[in-house]
């Protein structure tokens, strides 16, 4: 059985916009899998119908071969998701405050809260900057924060949306460094981007959403020829094989 | 703004930064009412002795907060004088201004005594808490109030605290980035706020959607873990100094 299954997915925007349309996908239990396409093509729509944040106009989405509209708050703890602008996900006034969000909503006892904190911090390397005001940290380190938010809830799932965007070289290399740990530690990947030539060779499956639609799915290596009739470059040089496509040396 | 002391957490390990937050508010509240009610000058002595001691314990940059000071020396300079001008009675001999009378000298005085002894009562105690404490402190106190959400209260109190630095932020780059297209130029200053005041309102609106949904996709609660709070012999004993000198101000 799938660890998560979207059926038919469609959602139109109150102005009668099609952002997505019959989307069916089936994820596996410990995939690493990209779903890129242009700018505007309805990742990001698609994606937060995956743990409940937008209802779709029809179909439905299944976690453990149950609908997730029947138990939302399952499904969010279940599936995490990281979003593109690290600011926007960031609501505690100190590192440790923000990671003790999620924990905290799911009304665990001070220890416990307090232990996952002090667990996750040292998971991403943040033990050290926990009292620190999340204002202050570099883009990086947000994003390590935005992630260390999500662990805390324990998900199956991470969802990434555009993470390297705004970084640094170093900053990209750090966040996809957490991605590959984050597989090999048993977790389930999607990652939204269109910047295929950072992390392509991590992933076990390549899907392109164009318009609205969802237009390939399929090995990176079968997928990746065809990426440029969708505004995604070919990331791969002369020569190159797909295994070798990542900013990790 | 930005390096001004006042109402600025400081991170420090002292008994008045480790004290229970619902003791120290009460306390707040105990030493402005004692400077509100105090009517002799050896009234004041009792909070002011206080306040100096707190200041020494809490380890706050004493020189820096006196320098801070200036940005209230005006508002009590206005209140002084409006007294001094406004309350009848003897007027000062050889005083070029017959308006001011002692009597409004004495109780411009005694106003701008107790506004310092509250503006400095403040100072400690922002000084000394957390705004995750004050936070909980204010979500408890709202608790056994009825039809108050207090959860709802006080994550909207946390929120603002935490958007504020990133409106800021928003409002800097968006103005650098007018300045570099020459908005100095427009001599029409009601287009020139307009130009801020519309896309970092619409800027943040979008953000706040953008901060809703990711607290959702973390099950944001308001059945969540509460605060423990911790109160020992030492905040007691403070609190009771506190009440002691109400009492002498009052009695």
């Amino acid at each position: 059985m799938p660890l998560l299954e979207a059926k038919d997915l469609t959602h139109v925007f109150p102005n009668g916009t099609i952002a997505i349309r019959d989307i069916s996908l089936q994820v596996h239990a410990g995939e690493f899998v990209i779903i890129a396409g242009a700018n505007g093509s309805g990742k990001t729509v698609f994606i937060r119908h995956l743990n409940g944040l937008l209802v779709p106009t029809k179909g439905k989405v299944l976690i453990d071969g149950e609908p997730i509209a029947k138990n939302i708050a399952k499904a969010r703890r279940k599936i995490g998701l990281i979003f593109q602008d690290s600011d926007s996900q960031i609501v505690g006034q100190t590192v440790a405050e923000d990671v003790a969000f999620g924990p905290e909503n799911l009304n665990l006892p001070v220890p416990e809260v307090d232990r996952i904190v002090r667990e996750t911090l040292e998971t991403v390397g943040l033990s050290d900057l926990s009292s620190q005001s999340p204002h202050t940290l570099s883009g990086g380190q947000k994003r390590k924060l935005a992630v260390a938010g999500v662990l805390a809830m324990k998900p199956n799932i991470i969802m990434f949306d555009e993470p390297f965007t705004g970084l640094d070289y170093p900053g990209v290399v750090q966040v996809l460094q957490q991605l590959v740990q984050l597989h090999k530690a048993g977790h389930t990947i999607i990652l939204v981007t269109h910047e295929l030539e950072k992390v392509l060779a991590h992933a076990d499956r390549l899907l392109i959403i164009h318009k609205g639609e969802l237009v390939e799915d399929g090995k990176p290596e079968d997928v990746i020829s065809r990426t440029e009739n969708y505004g995604v470059r070919i990331p791969l040089k002369n020569g190159e094989e797909v295994g070798e496509v990542t900013w990790l040396r | 703004m930005a390096q001004v002391t006042f109402f600025h957490y400081i991170h420090k390990d002292t008994i008045l930064h480790r004290m229970d937050g619902r003791l120290k508010l009460l306390c707040m509240l105990l030493l402005s009412l004692s400077a509100s009610l105090a009517s002799e000058w050896w009234h004041y002595l009792a909070p002011l002795a206080l306040v100096a001691i707190a200041l020494i314990i809490a380890k706050l940059p004493i020189i820096a907060l006196l320098k801070d000071m200036k940005f209230f020396a005006i508002i009590i300079l206005i209140v002084m004088v409006t007294n001094a001008f406004t309350i009848a009675g003897d007027p000062i001999p050889y005083f070029p201004f017959e308006s001011v009378s002692m009597q409004g000298v004495i109780t411009g005085l005694r106003f701008a005594g107790r506004l310092t002894l509250i503006i400095m009562v403040c100072t400690i105690v922002t000084g000394t808490t957390s705004l995750l404490t004050f936070k909980n402190v204010i979500e408890w106190y709202l608790r056994p109030i009825p039809f108050i959400p207090e959860v709802r209260v006080a994550t909207m109190i946390n929120l603002t605290f935490v958007l504020i630095p990133v409106i800021f932020d928003s409002y800097t780059e968006m103005m650098n980035a007018q300045k570099s297209r020459c908005v100095e130029l427009r001599k029409n200053p009601i287009k020139r706020v307009n130009f801020i005041v519309f896309p970092l309102l619409s800027r943040t609106l979008r953000r706040t959607d953008e901060i809703i949904y990711a607290m959702e996709s973390r099950c944001y609660s308001e059945i969540r873990t509460r605060a423990i709070f911790k109160t020992n012999k030492i905040d007691w004993l403070i609190l009771t100094i506190c009440v002691a000198v109400l009492f002498f101000v009052i009695l």
